[in-house]
């Protein structure tokens, strides 16, 4: 405990440093600003920032990569919220309740909800990182491919229960959004599958062209030809900061969100995307009365936001201790660790302390300031909502054009966007949810990675998942879910969770 | 960026100089470059070509006196991103980060090409090689290279090795070392070395060929043992690690390797000046020292020795290739 005290005083003494606080500042302020901007992602801005961060000394521009990070994750759920938009596979379940809160004229609520939920988050999930980051560690060795393919297993157990409005609709989104996830090169043999000969489906297809087509493009097609919901939007902004009532739902479902989400972000094999997920299923059991989720539960926004945030915090530990990048935007992390001489990995924690305990307090203190950023600008965004759509749907389908252009620079993810946009516009039409088809698609593709590593591993046995004990407990889990979720007496309970009225 | 419009004149005049005065003098240098010039990087920011690029990219832009802006065309394990420089304008303004990869490795895989490495681009000049090296989990027994050549000849279904994906250069350095040391075992790969390297670590699959940068930092804290490097000589970051070579398997080497390549009839003049760009930004002392940081050694050359290097790799991998037995659509 000393010792946490002690490391966490040199972490200050770095952070509150004048340069490293404005750069702080400055990662948090643009961080939040392109997380707002549809399609403009953290991966792209860091790309793009890296050679500037040259000059400066590696703990800041460490600092001010982070703090666009994280800042990201905060506005993305802003866009989440507001137009419907995920920017990442993270903020997926945030449009569920979100978008409906923000249609029934209480965007405020929703977007301070998610502001403070993510702040006591990421708060608990610094103290998490400083305390236990070291033995953490060892947890994400023990998960070797079949804890991890058991996970997955898991994960689309919950999407099955989460689906009720038709289970059959829900299975075949699943499924539909599994086979996407098959698309491109074969991980094993260097194969092309369903690409139909096109060179640009060699990669497969990316998850935030699927999610920008499916929700983004589609969420404005189906605007356009319903005016009347903006309507609704505009007649009433109501409060911005969460009354005793809504604090009263949403405290608990944030602590649990917190708990959720800080054990599955220290999981270096991108654990972190069934966060949120994980968090809305248990929300949604526990709740007295299910049915008003997918109808704008506060809950519903509370817990996956935290959950989404204390992952994002604690996807840190396998980067620092390990090396290990979880995610994309880690990856870069590491690219830019190594441009400043620093290499990423377990000795990060005994040479760079100043780097390591430093860029921890930052995360603390940048936690902070998205708070006192995010609060008042909620008004500024509410504010955005009631410029007339026809100038505001130009405006979202260029800055989606332009994002997802500037991720991998291919004119053909382009021409996606408006494919997956008509796709959802026509899904929506006919009933189908995307939600479940996104979770397959980000699952699938982990599952099948972690499947076919674990049976060559195990040379083909498939009781290497129930001889190891922590996968048989999570395929044990699973089956319970499922069990639980087709069983009739249950059955009448669930809800349209996915449907989007 | 920081210089004023004289001394980025001066810069892009010596440049010029620099470049025409081994031909002897020209009347009139066409001024080059008057605008941003693209450099493709084929991989996703962050690994280490795109770290190479963007170190390099910085110090060609003072040199040249305009930016070197660095995009990264992701896709095909570089292919889309060469793909594009080699169809490009031979103005000079669109190069290519070229690695082993796409200008050794890829053109052998596939069957359908989308380039060829030799006749589609004009080389410009060979900058880093960086080594590989042959790690294994602690626990596992061998300690140097022919005991784990005896452990695998003695259990040849017992034993896996990761890398970081099917074709790349470290999975064909593992295919290479089990032909020339005639042992057997399964290749398990990943998406990129650094899942890899977590379940090596974690000792899920005992053996792994990885880039020597990036396992470093897991040799030094001793999470994992390195067997040997896959260079002729030792690496200069680890003196102490004895290579393949002179582990009993004296024929064998592999490394990564980055250069720079234009696309194809680019004007003499233009390849010179960027050439001189290239050499000049390798020969700052900042730039080796960042380099040097992650083992790279910095090989500058001509582009003439880049196309005898470019043709020497694809003689040495395609037997390796064949053996294998790799092969894509």
């Amino acid at each position: 405990m000393p010792d946490l005290l002690a490391n966490l005083g040199l972490g200050f003494s770095v952070a509150l440093g004048l340069q490293n606080i404005a750069l702080c500042f400055l990662g948090c302020l643009v961080g939040t600003l392109i997380g707002v901007l549809p399609g403009v992602g953290p991966i792209a801005t860091i790309a793009m920032l890296l050679p500037i961060t040259f000059g400066l000394d590696p703990v800041g521009a460490l600092i001010m990569l982070a703090g666009i990070y994280y800042g990201a994750q905060y506005g993305g759920s802003t866009t989440a919220i507001l137009v419907n938009i995920p920017g990442e596979a993270t903020s997926v379940v945030t449009t569920l309740d979100g978008h409906q809160m923000a249609r029934q004229g209480r965007a405020g609520i929703a977007l301070g909800t998610a502001a403070i939920a993510s702040f006591f988050a990421g708060t608990v999930a610094t103290v998490l990182i400083a305390a236990l980051g070291a033995p953490l560690t060892k947890l994400a060795l023990i998960f070797g491919p079949a804890e991890y393919f058991a996970l997955m297993v898991m994960g689309l157990a919950f999407a099955v229960v989460l689906a009720h409005g038709s289970v059959l609709k829900a299975v075949a989104m699943i499924l539909v959004g599994v086979l996407f996830a098959a698309v491109g090169t074969d991980l094993e043999t260097g194969q092309e599958r369903m690409t139909f000969g096109f060179s640009f489906l060699t990669d497969g297809v990316d998850f935030s062209v699927l999610a920008m087509g499916l929700f983004g493009i589609a969420e404005i097609l189906r605007n356009l030809d319903q005016t009347e919901t903006r309507d609704v939007v505009r007649e009433r902004i109501g409060r911005l900061l969460p009354g005793l009532a809504d604090i009263k739902q949403a405290a608990p479902a944030t602590l649990r969100g917190t708990a959720i989400g800080a054990i599955l972000g220290i999981l270096p094999g991108n654990g972190a995307v069934l966060g949120p997920f994980a968090a809305y299923t248990i929300e949604k059991k526990i709740a007295k009365d299910p049915r008003r989720f997918g109808r704008g539960a506060i809950e519903g926004v509370a817990g996956p936001e935290s959950a989404n945030n204390a992952g994002a915090q604690t996807a840190f530990i396998p980067l620092l201790t390990l090396g290990i990048p979880p995610n994309a935007v880690m990856a870069l992390m590491v690219g830019a660790m190594t441009i400043h001489g620093i290499v990423p990995g377990p000795g990060v924690m005994t040479k760079n302390p100043n780097l390591f305990w430093g860029m921890i307090a930052s995360m603390w203190i940048g936690n902070l300031m998205l708070l006192i950023i995010n609060l008042p600008l909620v008004g500024v965004w509410v504010r955005l909502l009631k410029v007339p759509y026809r100038l505001m749907f130009p405006a979202i389908l260029m800055f989606c054009s332009v994002g997802i252009y500037s991720i991998n620079s291919l004119p053909t993810d382009v021409m996606l966007i408006g494919f997956f946009g008509l796709m959802g516009y026509l899904l929506i039409k006919f009933g189908f949810e995307p939600a479940p088809l996104l979770l397959g698609f980000v699952l699938g593709k982990l599952m099948e990675e972690y499947l076919r590593r674990s049976l060559t591993l195990s040379r083909g046995d498939p009781m290497v998942f129930l001889e190891r004990p922590v996968s048989a407990v999570l395929f044990i889990i699973a089956f319970a879910i499922l069990a639980a979720a087709l069983l009739p007496s249950l059955r009448k309970g669930r809800d349209e969770v996915f449907t989007e009225a | 960026m920081g210089l004023s419009p004289l001394s980025r004149r001066a810069l892009v005049v010596g440049g010029l100089i620099a470049a025409a005065l081994p031909f002897g003098a020209r009347a009139q240098a066409p001024a080059y470059p008057t605008r941003p010039i693209t450099l493709v990087v084929p991989f996703a920011a962050g690994g280490s070509t795109d770290v190479v690029g963007r170190l390099v990219a910085q110090k060609m832009s003072d040199i040249l006196g305009q930016q070197v802006v660095v995009e990264n065309v992701v896709g095909a394990g570089g292919n889309v991103g060469a793909a594009r420089v080699a169809k490009a304008e031979p103005d000079g303004y669109t190069i290519l980060m070229g690695t082993v990869a796409t200008h050794a490795l890829n053109p052998l895989i596939l069957k359908r090409k989308p380039y060829d490495p030799v006749t589609d681009f004009s080389p410009v000049a060979l900058l880093a090689v960086v080594p590989n090296v042959l790690v294994v989990n602690p626990n596992l027994p061998a300690k140097n290279v022919q005991e784990l050549i005896a452990l695998l000849k003695a259990d040849p279904s017992k034993y896996n090795y990761a890398s970081s994906g099917v074709g790349t250069p470290l999975h064909l350095s593992g295919e290479l070392f089990k032909s020339l040391a005639g042992v057997q075992m399964q290749h398990i790969p990943y998406r990129g070395s650094g899942p890899a390297l977590n379940d090596v670590v974690a000792g899920q699959v005992p053996i792994q060929f990885d880039n020597l940068p990036s396992a470093s930092e897991f040799i030094k804290s001793g999470s994992l043992r390195a067997l040997a490097v896959t260079t002729k000589e030792r690496a200069p970051s680890f003196p102490d690690v004895p290579t393949i070579a002179e582990s009993g398997l004296p024929a064998y080497e592999t490394y990564t390797w980055n250069a720079l390549f234009a696309p194809p009839k680019t004007p003499k003049p233009i390849i010179d000046a960027l050439n001189a760009a290239a050499v000049k930004a390798l020969a700052d002392s900042g730039l080796a020292e960042r380099m040097k940081g992650f083992s790279a050694k910095l090989t500058p050359s001509t582009p003439e020795a880049l196309a005898e290097h470019v043709k020497s790799e694809i003689a040495k991998w395609t037997p390796v290739v064949k053996e294998a037995g790799i092969q894509a659509d």
